[in-house]
Parts: C-alpha cells; sequence; structure tokens
C-alpha cells in the first residue's frame, strides 16, 4: 500500500511544484464564480424593447394603444416594416413582434372585433414574454374602455347627451378608477433578492470538481505515452496499487482545489459555519472520489491523451449542463430523467443543501451514498478494463 | 556448464492476426551478455515485453531465476532491471527524485532508494546534476538516467532495449563501460541494438530476430564465421546475410 502512497505523492507534488498549473487551476473557479455573480447576481429591473409592425398607421386606436405602451417607463417601442421584421423574425434576431393590422382602428370604431398578433420564435423568450404581457395588460384596458362606453351609450341612448361627451366622462371616470382601484395589489418582500454566493457557489464547485475527470484521463494516459508505466509494470507495483495511487492522487487535487474556493467563501463572504464548511469538505471528498473513478475508466478506454481528453470534455459539459448547475430541467422531460445520470445533480444538490439551506450532512446522506457508489464501482470498472498496452495485463 | 538463468520456452504473441513472436526458445546463461538483433518489426520489443512480465505470452513460458512469468510474475519481477527504449523519466522531476521514485517501487525504502540512487548516479557520471530536473538533461544525460534508473534494487537481471541510441560518443562509452562492470560483476544482461558494432563487442551470444522467429543464435565469432572469415566479416555483413537487404518499416 506504501507504494500507492508514494504514487500520490509523486502526482500531488507535481501538481504543487507546476505553479502556473496551479495558479490556473485555482484562480479558473475564482474567475469564473466572479463572473457569474456579476453578471447574474446583482439587483436588475427589467428594461425591454416592443417590436411594433404598425400597419395601421395613423388609426385612432392603434394611436392609442402605442401612446399608451411608450407611457410606460421600464419599455422602449421600436416600429418596424412587416418584411424586416419577418426577416428578424426568421433569422432569429428577434424572438416576438407585434403586429397592429391595417384595420385594427377600423373595426373597433365599428364595434367589432379586433385583434392584435403576437408573432414569436418558441416561447418568445423571457423579454418577450414579458413585453407581451405588458402589451397585453394595455389590450385589456382599451377593452374595459370599450365595454364599459358601450353600455353607458346604450343606457343613455335617446338622453341627447353627446357622444363625445359620453366618451370623454367613461374615460375619465375610468382613469379615476384605475388611480385609485377598487382593488389592489400590494407587493411585500420576503428577504434580499435570491443571494447569487449561495446560488453559485454549488454549481461553480461541482463544475471544477468534475475537471478532475480529464486531469485523471490525462494522467494515466501520459503515462503510458512517456513509457513510465511500461516500466512501473516492471516493479514490485501492483495494476492495483498503481491505480489506488492515482485515484487519490486525484481526488486529493480535486480537494484541494476545492477546500480553497470553499475557504474563500468562508473567508470573504461567510456563508459557512465551521461546521457547514467542514461538511462542505466531505461532500467535496466523497464527489471528487466519484469524479476521478469515472476519469480512471476513460483512461482505461481511451488510447490517446487527446481521445481521453474530448471524451472526459463531453462527459463534463454534459453532466453539468444536465445536473442543474446553470438552470434546473423541468421535471418530466427527457433532460431531467438524464440528469439523474449526471453526479453534478447529486453534487450540486448536496452543496446546496449546505450552502442555500444551511442543512446537515444527514440530510445528504442519499447523495453521498449515490457518489460513493460511483466511485467504488467505477474504480472496479476501470480496473477490469484498464491494459498497460493492448494484450498486457 | 554455467548456470541458465532466463529459459524462454516456445513463446507465441500475436496481436489481432499478426504474429508478432512465433514460437521462440532461448536461454540465456548467468553472467551472460545475451544479445537479441533483429530488423524493426522482427519481434524484439514484444519477447521483451513478454520476459519482463508486462506482456502475457500466448503460448509458452520464460523461467526466471527458477520463477515462471506465468505462475509467480512477482517474483520473476523482483529479480529484474527494465530500461526501456523509450525515456521513461518524469522530466518535471530531478535525476535524483526519479531515481527514489522508482527505487521505493522496487520495495526499498527511503534511506535504501536515497543511497542507491546516488551510488548509481555516481557511476553514471551525473552526481553533479543529480538535483537536476530530467526536462533540462541533454539527450546522452537522459540515457544514463534512464539506464541508472534500470540499476536501483541491484537486479540480477537487466534488459537493455536500446540504450543508446541517439547519444553521443562520450554518453555511449560511459555506458558501454557501465554495462561491461556489471558484467564483471556477475549481472546477466540481455541487449537488443540497431549497432553491429555495439553487439560485437559487448554480446557473449547473440540471437537473431526476423518475422517474430529466432533465426541465427550463437556467438559472434562463430555468427561471422558462418558468412566467411571471421577476422574480416563483420556482424552487420551476417545481420544482412540473413535478413535480407529489403527496407523494413
Amino acid at each position: 500500500m506504501i507504494r500507492a502512497f508514494i504514487i500520490t505523492l509523486r502526482e500531488v507534488q507535481g501538481y504543487l511544484r507546476d505553479k502556473a498549473a496551479m495558479a490556473f487551476g485555482l484562480l479558473l473557479p475564482i474567475v469564473t464564480f466572479a463572473l457569474m455573480y456579476f453578471a447574474f447576481g446583482g439587483e436588475s429591473l427589467f428594461n425591454g424593447t416592443a417590436y411594433i409592425v404598425n400597419e395601421d398607421e395613423g388609426g385612432e386606436y392603434s394611436t392609442l394603444l402605442l401612446e399608451k405602451l411608450e407611457e410606460i417607463d421600464i419599455l422602449e417601442v421600436e416600429y418596424l416594416p412587416r418584411s424586416e421584421a419577418d426577416k428578424k423574425l426568421d433569422d432569429s434576431d428577434l424572438l416576438m413582434v407585434v403586429y397592429i393590422p391595417s384595420d385594427f382602428s377600423e373595426k373597433l370604431a365599428a364595434g367589432e372585433h379586433a385583434q392584435l398578433v403576437f408573432k414569436q420564435r418558441g416561447n418568445g423568450g423571457q423579454e418577450g414574454q414579458i413585453v407581451a404581457s405588458l402589451v397585453r395588460a394595455e389590450a385589456e384596458e382599451m377593452n374595459q374602455e370599450f365595454q364599459v362606453k358601450s353600455q353607458v351609450s346604450g343606457i343613455l341612448a335617446g338622453s341627447g347627451i353627446p357622444e363625445s361627451q359620453i366618451i370623454t366622462t367613461t374615460r375619465t371616470l375610468l382613469a379615476l378608477e384605475r388611480a385609485n382601484p377598487t382593488v389592489s395589489v400590494r407587493e411585500e418582500a420576503v428577504g434580499s433578492s435570491p443571494d447569487p454566493v449561495r446560488q453559485f457557489l454549488p454549481g461553480v464547485v461541482s463544475m471544477f470538481v468534475l475537471f478532475a475527470i480529464t486531469l485523471t484521463a490525462a494522467s494515466l494516459i501520459e503515462e503510458r505515452r512517456l513509457g513510465t508505466l511500461e516500466r512501473l509494470m516492471t516493479t514490485r507495483l501492483s495494476i492495483g496499487q498503481l491505480f489506488f495511487g492515482k485515484f487519490l492522487a486525484s481526488t486529493s487535487r480535486g480537494l484541494i482545489q476545492t477546500a480553497i474556493l470553499l475557504a474563500l467563501g468562508y473567508i470573504v463572504f461567510q456563508i459557512f459555519s465551521p461546521v457547514s464548511f467542514l461538511s462542505c469538505l466531505v461532500i467535496t471528498l466523497v464527489f471528487a472520489a466519484a469524479a476521478s473513478a469515472l476519469g480512471m475508466i476513460i483512461a482505461s478506454i481511451a488510447k490517446t491523451p487527446d481521445q481521453a481528453s474530448w471524451i472526459a470534455v463531453f462527459i463534463t459539459m454534459a453532466m453539468v449542463m444536465l445536473g442543474g448547475t446553470f438552470f434546473t430541467p423541468a421535471q418530466d422531460t427527457i433532460f431531467y430523467t438524464l440528469g439523474r445520470f449526471s453526479l453534478t445533480t447529486y453534487s450540486n444538490s448536496a452543496f446546496r443543501t449546505m450552502i442555500a439551506e444551511g442543512g446537515s450532512l444527514g440530510d445528504v446522506g442519499t447523495e453521498l451514498g449515490i457518489l460513493a457508489a460511483v466511485a467504488v464501482v467505477g474504480l472496479i470498472i476501470s480496473r477490469l478494463t484498464f491494459r498497460v498496452m493492448p494484450g498486457g495485463r | 556448464m554455467a548456470e541458465q538463468f532466463l529459459i524462454a520456452k516456445e513463446l507465441h504473441k500475436s496481436f489481432n492476426e499478426h504474429k508478432a513472436v512465433n514460437g521462440i526458445s532461448f536461454h540465456i546463461d548467468k553472467g551472460e551478455i545475451f544479445g537479441l538483433l533483429g530488423p524493426n518489426g522482427a519481434g524484439k520489443t514484444t519477447t521483451i515485453r513478454m520476459l519482463a512480465t508486462v506482456l502475457e505470452p500466448d503460448q509458452g513460458d520464460v523461467i526466471v531465476g527458477g520463477f515462471s512469468i506465468k505462475n509467480n510474475a512477482e517474483a520473476v519481477r523482483n529479480l529484474l532491471g527494465v530500461c526501456p527504449q523509450e525515456l521513461a523519466l518524469y522530466e518535471d522531476m530531478s535525476a535524483m527524485e526519479n531515481m527514489v521514485f522508482f527505487a521505493r517501487m522496487t520495495g526499498l525504502n527511503s534511506n535504501e532508494a536515497k543511497a542507491q540512487a546516488m551510488s548509481h548516479l555516481e557511476l553514471m557520471g551525473l552526481t553533479e546534476r543529480a538535483r537536476g530536473k530530467v526536462s533540462k538533461f541533454s539527450g546522452g544525460m537522459k540515457r544514463r538516467v534512464n539506464l541508472a534508473v534500470a540499476l536501483v534494487g541491484h537486479p540480477e537481471l537487466l534488459f537493455l532495449d536500446e540504450p543508446t541510441v541517439g547519444i553521443d560518443p562520450q554518453s555511449r562509452n560511459n555506458i558501454y563501460e557501465t554495462i561491461e562492470g556489471l558484467r564483471d560483476k556477475g549481472m546477466t544482461i540481455l541487449y537488443t541494438t540497431h549497432y553491429m558494432e555495439e553487439a560485437d563487442r559487448l554480446c557473449d551470444r547473440i540471437a537473431i530476430m526476423d518475422g517474430g522467429q529466432i533465426i541465427a543464435i550463437d556467438t559472434p565469432r562463430q555468427l561471422k564465421s558462418r558468412i566467411g572469415d571471421s577476422e574480416h566479416v563483420t556482424l552487420e555483413d551476417v545481420f544482412l546475410n540473413l535478413t535480407g537487404r529489403s527496407l523494413r518499416d
């Protein structure tokens, strides 16, 4: 067993000796975290643009609708000709455009049903959905106005009151109602906006532990390429000891790197108690072990360093995407099901329980169990499939 | 009669349809330098890998110091030192660190490993550069470290696979003298090379392989006398006579 530890020591010393690689290894998660923090973490108000194709130019009601839209502070209104709007939708340059048909005002003036058209790619995107709801709200107001006016006109028919006076009075009363609504909505803030540190740190930690896969796979393949693997196999070192040594080295490297990132969270953002910090290190240890075991499997099937790197990068990216690092896949979708096979699903869940919810290790027993099982099974599979060279032991 | 330290019996090894080694048998006496020569693709490296327990033979067995590589590979490995054709060294480590690391892998404790590392580096004329990173070494120095690593643990049988490729005459001469010194101390050596004059100078007996088979095995003098006057014929003449002049890739 001592030989396995010597292998581990050599690898870890090599990691610590290569100052540039170590600096990148430590700086990259910090920089990535900082980018995510500033990109997504700030308090931000919605500012959107409503793209309008107005084919009812000069129409009384289209003008009224557009005036109302332009009065909305958080909305810019940009007018486009139909051909340009269609092309931009086709090219996905725009995701949602509001079309006002040429007979919009004419129909409304005649008391007929008129229609606005929302053309969108897919679901119109987040901005498109918000713009649509703002336009829909203004259309609702116009609807309301028409219904009230039509009812009042009906009641007052034959009273001799001029139509223009009915319209003006109706609008004034509705404006008063909107200013002092009978049913109003009160917004209450519950705590501050989501803490970006707690929101993003689990994902960034998981992502960088997962990079251990690439390093582990590359390390074994590189030994094969250099010929040191063959030389080691003529010493008393067994393949089991070699595997265990490499596995321990990779796990240690993931642990060291992550411990520094977590320590940063502990010192700078003060998001941990000493207990939750140590709990996160335990999760990191088990997760790094599972990731390293996957790296060993890749090393046992890849024939060149390039093959190993690409396989590892693919698996890492797929796991990061499916495991809820950046977004949570909706339940009952294929992505959700696939996400069950991603290590990051369990690591993210465990880290979030600790960091965002203040849980304990007892709360993440299932996640730790799954990750530990992957580590053990991965090591066994990789040992069974690994060959020093084709036809070798 | 000399003790047969290594006995290879009917060794076969194929990779898919290609028969790399096709039923070779030979022995190496204790204290002998045995040359294994052959053109590229003859099966030399595959043979050495089987003897060194890295590859498992499809058929046949090898007995080293009384132990079978099939039944007791670990005991065989305890007797072996291997200097591979590649510079199988960790370039980010110093010569000393490489030596100590591989010495620990052969089972030496820390103090023994350091002592042997120092003594073998001295033997190879590398004492002053012991703490230097291997990546900064010249080709000749790397070759000497490569050989020095094979000597840790005082193996009884040494495999040297083209140990003098691509180095200057001084380093080559240092390696020759080291190998001759090891023979004088009774070490058994299997040597492969493409330099015929080297084999002629160092080897007590030579086996010439081609197409996965041994096509001749004898002392250099006897091999040369097969095609003419051994004083005037060179080993290269013998080699080309036996293996032909067509190019091998």
